[in-house]
């Protein structure tokens, strides 16, 4: 059932025209250098360092490093970091190694 | 998205969050629409973030729920900002006295123009208004008002005709008006001599034109007296007549002088007393006491107390009682009579020329009336007769 609704998702935003963020829950990233990174759709924080920020997303991770990290704001579903960005990497299964983020749960 | 420029306005905290699971706290702040930015991570299980005053109390409960610990950092913005700063005393003196400088300086003489007068008279002017006591640096509402100064300015000088004073904000301005020589007239236009008034010509002096009266003979007003006219009749020319004619005018004063008269003088006793008015209330500062004397006049000054340019409702007011007595005075008929005769002259010579000189006097009438002494003086003056009557050519 989820995959029959990805991939109509998919012919849709092919198909029509339509953002892929907006009717695929993606995450728009934008990057403005180094200096800036904006992401909007992101499901929430897992970790955040001077050197790391690991998002949640609807499928799988966001994982930014870099260095002097400094989260000037946050929003629901939208997030503003500052700081010197080296890599922005999508991890699809959280690691073994963090349990944190298994455990993880939204909602009161 | 935040644009962080009314946070100041609001007055926000830093504070130092501490816990395993900071980022699960930083997630349930997100969803219960709790503001915070500007996220640090200081160590391994500690984060600095900024969050408004007024959410303080609503972060509790999560605080709770994920084991954290909070300790307040810095508090910043406006409103924290504004206590430290009234909490302090050494800016809060200084701002005060701030006030107050601006306060005493402008009620401070700062600078004095004086306008419309020539080098020589201005530093005269310079000088006299020294002498008054309008300097540089000297406070405003203890000076007399430029009323005052005016007058004691206009009468100082012969060379002035008019001065006026202004005083805008801290600045004396006075304005000059110089007496002007009277010019020496131009070539003169053709013109006749004519008697001013009735008289008996005493000696003719013609520079110029033709002489029409002789000595001893009498005059009426109006009467040519030295024709404009010279030369044989085919060669007439015209000419400005020009000359002295002195004559013998007759005048008759009249002077009533009252035996007995009562006038106001001022005993030389004084009070003084000096009030600060605050919009409409008086408090008196110096000079206390009820008057004592029976009769006497109050002169009053009252100076407006300024700040920079606006007027404050506060003034200084200087009240000076000055005593006066009523004296009467009594005369004797012979006193009065000699009055009299002063007057008369003084009157006379106020019509005459100066250059007139009287002949002889005469006492017509002399009657003591109801208190009064009434004299009727005749005089003899021996005056220049001659006016110029401009000859209209094509006549």
């Amino acid at each position: 059932m989820a995959k029959w609704g990805q991939r109509v998702k998919r012919w849709m935003t092919k198909r029509l025209d339509l953002p892929a963020d907006a009717v695929m829950d993606l995450p728009r990233i934008t990057m403005v250098g180094q200096l800036h990174i904006y992401i909007e759709n992101h499901q929430g924080v897992l970790r955040f360092s001077n050197e790391e920020l690991r998002l949640l997303l609807k499928q799988g991770q966001l994982l930014v490093k870099g260095k002097d990290f400094v989260l000037k704001n946050i929003l629901p579903e939208e997030i503003l970091l500052e700081g010197k960005i080296e890599q922005v990497l999508y991890l699809d299964r959280p690691t073994t190694d963090d349990a944190k983020p298994k455990s993880f749960t939204l909602g009161p | 998205m935040n644009n962080f420029w009314k946070e100041p306005f609001y007055g926000y905290v830093r504070v130092k969050i501490s816990g395993k699971y900071v980022e699960l706290f930083m997630n349930r702040c997100i969803q219960y629409h709790i503001q915070i930015w500007e996220i640090i991570r200081v160590d391994n299980d500690t984060i600095i973030l900024s969050m408004y005053v007024k959410d303080i109390k609503r972060i509790r409960p999560h605080l709770k729920k994920t084991n954290c610990k909070l300790r307040f950092h810095e508090k910043k913005g406006f409103p924290f900002l504004l206590k430290r700063i009234l909490h302090s005393r050494g800016f809060l003196s200084g701002a005060l006295g701030f006030l107050l400088v601006i306060f005493v300086l402008s009620n401070m003489v700062w600078s004095i123009d004086v306008n419309g007068a020539s080098p020589e008279v201005e530093h005269k002017i310079r000088k006299a208004i020294d002498d008054i006591g309008v300097k540089r640096g000297k406070f405003i509402f203890r000076l007399p008002s430029t009323q005052q100064i005016q007058q004691e300015i206009t009468e100082r000088f012969k060379e002035i005709t008019w001065v006026g004073v202004k005083l805008q904000g801290t600045s004396y301005h006075f304005e000059v008006v110089q007496k002007q020589l009277p010019e020496k007239t131009p070539p003169l236009s053709p013109r006749h001599l004519v008697a001013k008034k009735k008289a008996m010509i005493t000696r003719v002096f013609v520079e110029q034109g033709q002489p029409v009266v002789k000595e001893n003979q009498f005059v009426q007003k109006g009467d040519l007296l030295v024709s404009g006219f010279i030369g044989k009749e085919e060669n007439s020319k015209l000419v400005a007549a020009k000359g002295e004619i002195l004559g013998e005018t007759w005048h008759v004063t009249e002077v009533e002088i009252p035996l007995k008269t009562k006038f106001v003088t001022n005993t030389g006793d004084r009070m003084d007393k000096l009030s600060l008015s605050l919009f409409k209330l008086d408090i008196p500062i110096w000079g206390f006491g009820k008057i004592k004397y029976k009769d006497y006049e109050i002169l009053l000054n009252k100076n407006k107390l300024h700040f920079l340019k606006w007027e404050l409702p506060i003034s200084i007011e200087r009240a000076h009682y000055l005593e006066t007595e009523e004296i009467s005075r009594e005369l004797t008929t012979e006193e009065a009579v000699k009055l009299a005769k002063d007057m008369a002259k003084h009157n006379l010579e106020k019509q005459i020329d100066e250059s007139a000189k009287i002949k002889n006097q005469k006492v017509l009438r002399q009657e003591v009336e109801n208190g009064k002494v009434k004299l009727t003086i005749h005089y003899d003056v021996i005056e220049d007769i001659g006016v110029e009557k401009p000859i209209i050519q094509g006549d």
